[in-house]
């Protein structure tokens, strides 16, 4: 049972990273709370499925076809709904509400409620210490740890990556030496929705592919950013596993309890935030005010 | 002028016209496939009634009107009363079709009482519904359920099934005890199921080796399953109406598990299905309403119909089409469209529908028997769903489990 | 005689002197008087609707405009003055006029221990933690199926009064008089002190206000209000079930109250009664009806884009204009200020606008 639990955790805690870390970019450079954050890896969802079912092209080509025009299509929200109420905190937040349910709507409007299966990217299961795991789940993982592995990369070793930093370090300061900090904004906008989308490419084949599917990887994500601290991206990882590890013990050491592996991934979120408000990783925002 | 004269005609013959119809509300999540499926069931009796020249009310031969009301009960359920007070009082209708999440069900069953309106329900399974009946019977007597039968019956489907699976089991594989999976999303309407199915199995010879009980939208099961491959499961029994039995079907197959699913899949009697899980539902089973075997005489023409009309094979919120039929028997039979004349006559009637073959009890539900009211359990086998129980009715076919 | 004549003036200058007062006058009168005139089933259900879901905006935004804690998970004490009140009343038999007051006490307890998890969280992290306090309690709600109902939940509960007319002057004289409470409470002392710790917390507490005090209190008067408008849902519908807990209805209270401009208590109840009665009479069209969901989240987004504090405080502007001297509001058409006579130029108005939004 604890090989399962291990290998389990660690495959689900992927996924979860992937959403986890975008959002929590976001949060960190342009301080917005983007509830739409989720829509979009439900767009990708959509339009690699559409891609590869009807419009007949490879994995990888309607993989990157995808990933680039959700990429898009979020710098274009963000450009007509979002920077013009950007002082507005609240509007900020219901904007992104607003968008997540016009996503929902016209999807369901285009597709009907129908539950769709993307078919896998490779077949087949390996078997890990006794225990089977689709080559699906594995790939998912890679990916995971590639992107985490490119985030970091582009945070830490390119010039972007620093102007970023330094926004998220302190906006003002980074406006006043000159930095464009509208550019750095879509950037960043721009980078983790194509982790989001990344994200529904990849992880879409184990599920399906419906019009509500946003809403449950979003209170995971959210419960996810709030445990490791809003803004950090190491809080991101490490709260993306402890929340796959939760529910995973949940459903093995507990089988009739299997429903509420949500509740006790939501129990622990809040028993640490009682514990450390900031979250594990967050910054203590007393000082900021 | 001519063109004039005929406007005023039919400005006067408008509301004659009108009065001449029978309006019937068809209430469903119309967004979702459950209300796509009600609406086009009831689409398929209109179109046949009116075109042989409507229902014979008294002498008098009334056209029939559907009144489409999305309910959005699986968003939101002031929505659904919203919609059927709106039918009621704003459309006027005479009867009221449908209805499928159950909590919505019940506050749509209240407001059709409140207006003793005529409700033939169509979808939901909870027996709560009946039980109103059964103890309020002044108030509550406008309700019927048409389809399905309420979950305690399903039950003694589902063992009846599984006995005969699990004798193939022991057949194929020589196990005295097959071991069984209880594999059940957590709601009320499974809970009662659940424990008979570890009461009863045991009297089945066959083993419990434990029970799952995820989530009814969970779209991860991969713990579950690998617990229950652990647990060296032949039969996974399943209790499922959500999404998640979607991706038990699909996670199964991708995992190459050996054992063959049994039980209620909600999601394995729709179509997409097969799709939806990728193709990877292969021998996946569930108690279903329709396939194309003569369950009752009309059933076989009924599916095709409605392949040919709607490119797809109706599911059991389709059943629609036998309450509709049911009610125009019943106006026909007692000459009027008075509410409690009708409940008098369907209390008493057996219908042969589509789907069953319908008496009802005294909570309004119908009567459970293998061949009547049972519904048939169906495989899915390559992309196909194939009928394979009960043996007795013509059109079944073998039921296949996957190689060891 | 006298108490009449008493009566008018105070109207004509507390009410009428205010064309938003008037307003709100002119609208409470319509909404008393309406079923004597008009009393379709249908319009008045939708409209006792839009009363409860008014008292549970109005409760949102005391608790989020007014101090700050923007509850993403506020239909927890709907849903806990919902299932409350349905439970006492059906296993016990109580009179359904008791057991509201009951449901609502129930979600005061809730309120209050939702509060006192959140003391320490703020902004972002207050919002996103609460998220989760509805969810975790529609698991346990799953989890005990003899007590809760499960996925049904608590069917057959006792109606308050019976009939569409009485129905809906139960929904409207409650939100009436809560709204109206409510926006008392964040008119008075109370409210200022929430003002402050919304704005500054530490500055309030170095002023010595007690604000872990405060914060539990305003949680559970919040959640109360929520609440009862939730036992008013489940004895109308006769039904709690867990719809009442879904993040959909959290979602939406948070778009009623911003939308309807946050810190004003009656805007939020504006944008019940324009938005809810909307989204129905879109659904009632048989050509676009399944795409209510669609026109309402569009909608909200351009009005958003044109008026960002909300759809009430651009309205307000637009027909009021604030005193520069002693930030008494006066009707736009007035040259000098009612109250201190200072003139109201229309630029430096402007400016105080902006600088002194609530």
């Amino acid at each position: 049972m604890l090989q399962d639990i291990l290998v389990t955790g660690l495959v689900n805690g992927g996924v979860y990273a992937l959403l986890a870390i975008g959002f929590s970019l976001i949060f960190g450079v342009a301080r917005i709370v983007n509830i739409a954050h989720t829509a979009f890896y439900m767009l990708a969802a959509y339009c690699f499925y559409t891609l590869l079912t009807r419009g007949g092209l490879g994995f990888a080509l309607a993989g990157v076809v995808a990933v680039v025009s959700v990429v898009a299509l979020s710098l274009l929200c963000y450009r007509l709904v979002i920077e013009p109420v950007r002082e507005h905190e609240s509007a900020v937040l219901i904007s992104t509400i607003a968008l997540g349910l016009i996503f929902q709507e016209l999807m369901l409007v285009a597709y009907g409620g129908h539950f769709l299966g993307v078919p896998s990217t490779i077949d087949g299961v390996v078997r890990l210490a006794g225990v089977s795991i689709p080559y699906q789940r594995l790939l998912i993982l890679v990916v995971a740890a590639v992107m985490l592995a490119a985030t970091w990369f582009f945070l830490y070793h390119t010039r972007t990556g620093l102007a970023i930093r330094a926004t998220a370090n302190d906006l003002e300061v980074a406006n006043l030496m000159g930095m464009n900090v509208h550019r750095v904004a879509m950037v960043t906008v721009g980078f983790s929705v194509g982790l989001a989308a990344i994200a529904g490419v990849v992880a879409t084949p184990v599920t399906s592919v419906h019009p509500h599917m946003w809403l449950d990887p979003l209170v995971i994500m959210l419960a996810i950013v709030v445990l490791g601290g809003l803004g950090s991206l190491k809080g991101s990882v490490i709260g993306a596993l402890i929340i796959a590890y939760v529910e995973a013990i949940t459903v093995f050491t507990l089988p009739e309890g299997a429903h509420l592996k949500g509740v006790a991934a939501l129990g622990i979120m809040v028993a640490v935030l009682l514990a450390r408000p900031e979250g594990l990783f967050g910054v203590a925002f007393e000082e900021e005010r | 002028m001519r063109r004039a004269i005929l406007g005023v005609i039919l400005l006067f013959a408008a509301p004659l016209a009108l009065a001449q119809t029978i309006k019937i509300a068809i209430l469903g999540p119309m967004s979702f496939v459950q209300g796509e499926h009600h609406w086009n069931g009831a689409e398929m009796a209109r179109d046949e009634i009116n075109k042989a020249g409507g229902v014979n009310v008294g002498g008098k031969r009334r056209q029939i009107e559907l009144v489409r009301a999305d309910t959005n009960e699986i968003q939101s359920v002031p929505d659904a009363t919203n919609a059927i007070e709106r039918v009621i009082t704003r459309d006027k209708v005479d009867f009221l079709v449908g209805g499928f999440r159950s909590e919505a069900v019940l506050a749509m069953q209240e407001v059709a009482m409140d207006n003793k309106k005529l409700f033939l329900g169509v979808g939901a399974a909870h027996s709560k519904l009946g039980l109103n009946v059964e103890q309020n019977y002044d108030r509550y007597k406008y309700w019927f359920r048409v389809s399905p039968t309420k979950d305690v019956d399903l039950a003694r489907t589902l063992f009846a099934v599984l006995g005969s699976i699990g004798q193939q089991i022991r057949n194929d594989l020589k196990t005295d005890t097959p071991k069984v999976a209880i594999l059940a999303e957590k709601a009320v309407w499974t809970e009662g199921l659940v424990a008979a199915a570890q009461k009863n199995l045991p009297a089945l010879k066959m083993e419990v080796v434990g029970t799952w009980q995820p989530s009814a939208v969970a779209t991860d099961v991969t713990a579950e399953l690998s617990a229950i491959d652990r647990a060296g499961a032949h039969i996974v029994f399943t209790m499922l109406s959500g999404p998640v039995g979607i991706s038990v079907g699909r996670q199964m197959g991708e995992r190459g598990m050996k054992a063959v699913a049994w039980g209620i899949n909600v999601e394995g009697q729709k179509e997409e299905f097969w799709q939806a899980a990728a193709g990877k539902a292969q021998f996946v089973s569930t108690l279903d309403t329709y396939s194309e075997v003569e369950y009752t005489p009309k059933t076989i023409p009924f599916v095709r119909a409605y392949q040919a009309r709607f490119k797809k094979a109706p599911t059991y919120t389709a059943a629609t089409y036998d309450a509709i039929m049911l009610l125009k028997d019943a106006i026909e039979k007692v000459g009027s469209t008075n509410a409690d004349q009708i409940v008098a006559y369907i209390e008493k009637v057996e219908h042969v529908g589509t789907g069953s073959v319908a008496t009802f009890d005294k909570r309004h539900d119908l009567v459970w028997a293998v061949g009547k009211t049972s519904g048939i359990a169906v495989q899915w086998q390559d992309g196909k769903k194939v009928p394979f129980w009960p043996p007795n009715v013509k059109g079944m076919q073998p039921f296949k489990m996957p190689a060891r | 005689m006298y108490l009449l004549r008493r009566a008018w003036s105070e109207i004509r200058s507390e009410i009428l002197i205010l064309p938003s007062r008037s307003l709100v006058l002119v609208w409470a009168i319509g909404l008393l008087a309406l079923p004597l005139v008009y009393s379709d089933a249908y319009v008045l259900r939708i409209l006792t609707m839009t009363c409860l879901f008014a008292i549970f905006a109005a409760s949102w935004d005391l608790l989020a405009g007014y101090t700050g804690q923007v509850n993403f998970g506020h239909a927890l004490f709907f849903g806990a003055g919902a299932y409350g009140s349905a439970l006492v009343s059906l296993k016990l038999g109580v009179s359904p006029w008791l057991t509201v007051w009951l449901g609502a006490a129930v979600a005061a307890l809730f309120g209050y221990l939702s509060g006192f998890l959140c003391l320490r969280l703020r902004g972002s992290y207050l919002s996103l933690a609460t998220l989760a306090f509805p969810l975790i309690g529609l698991g346990l709600l799953f989890a005990f199926p003899d007590f809760s109902g499960g996925e049904l939940g608590v069917s057959g509960v006792q109606r308050l009064i019976v009939g569409a007319t009485a129905n809906y002057y139960v929904a409207c004289v409650s939100m009436l008089v809560i709204v109206f409470g409510l926006w008392m409470i964040a008119d008075s002392r109370f409210g200022i002190v929430l003002h402050a710790i919304r704005d500054d917390e530490v500055a309030a507490r170095a002023s010595g206000i007690n604000t872990p005090r405060y914060k539990l209190a305003v949680f559970a008067l919040s959640a109360a209000a929520a609440g009862f408008a939730g036992a008013l849902f489940a004895h109308y519908l006769r039904v709690a079930g867990p719809s009442t807990l879904e993040v959909a209805l959290s979602f939406q209270v948070v778009i009623w109250g911003i939308f309807g401009g946050v810190a004003t208590i009656y805007g939020p109840v504006v944008a019940v009664f324009i938005l809810y009665p909307l989204t129905e009479w879109l659904g009632s069209f048989k050509e676009f009806g399944e795409l209510r969901l669609l026109i309402f989240a569009v909608i909200v987004l351009l009005v958003l884009l044109f008026m960002p504090r909300g759809l009430s405080p651009w309205v307000r502007d637009k027909i009021e204009a604030q005193c520069p001297r002693c930030k008494q509001r006066n009707g736009a058409w007035r040259k000098i200020c009612r109250l201190c006579s200072a003139p109201l130029q229309a630029q430096v108005a402007r400016a105080q606008r902006l600088v002194g939004h609530q």
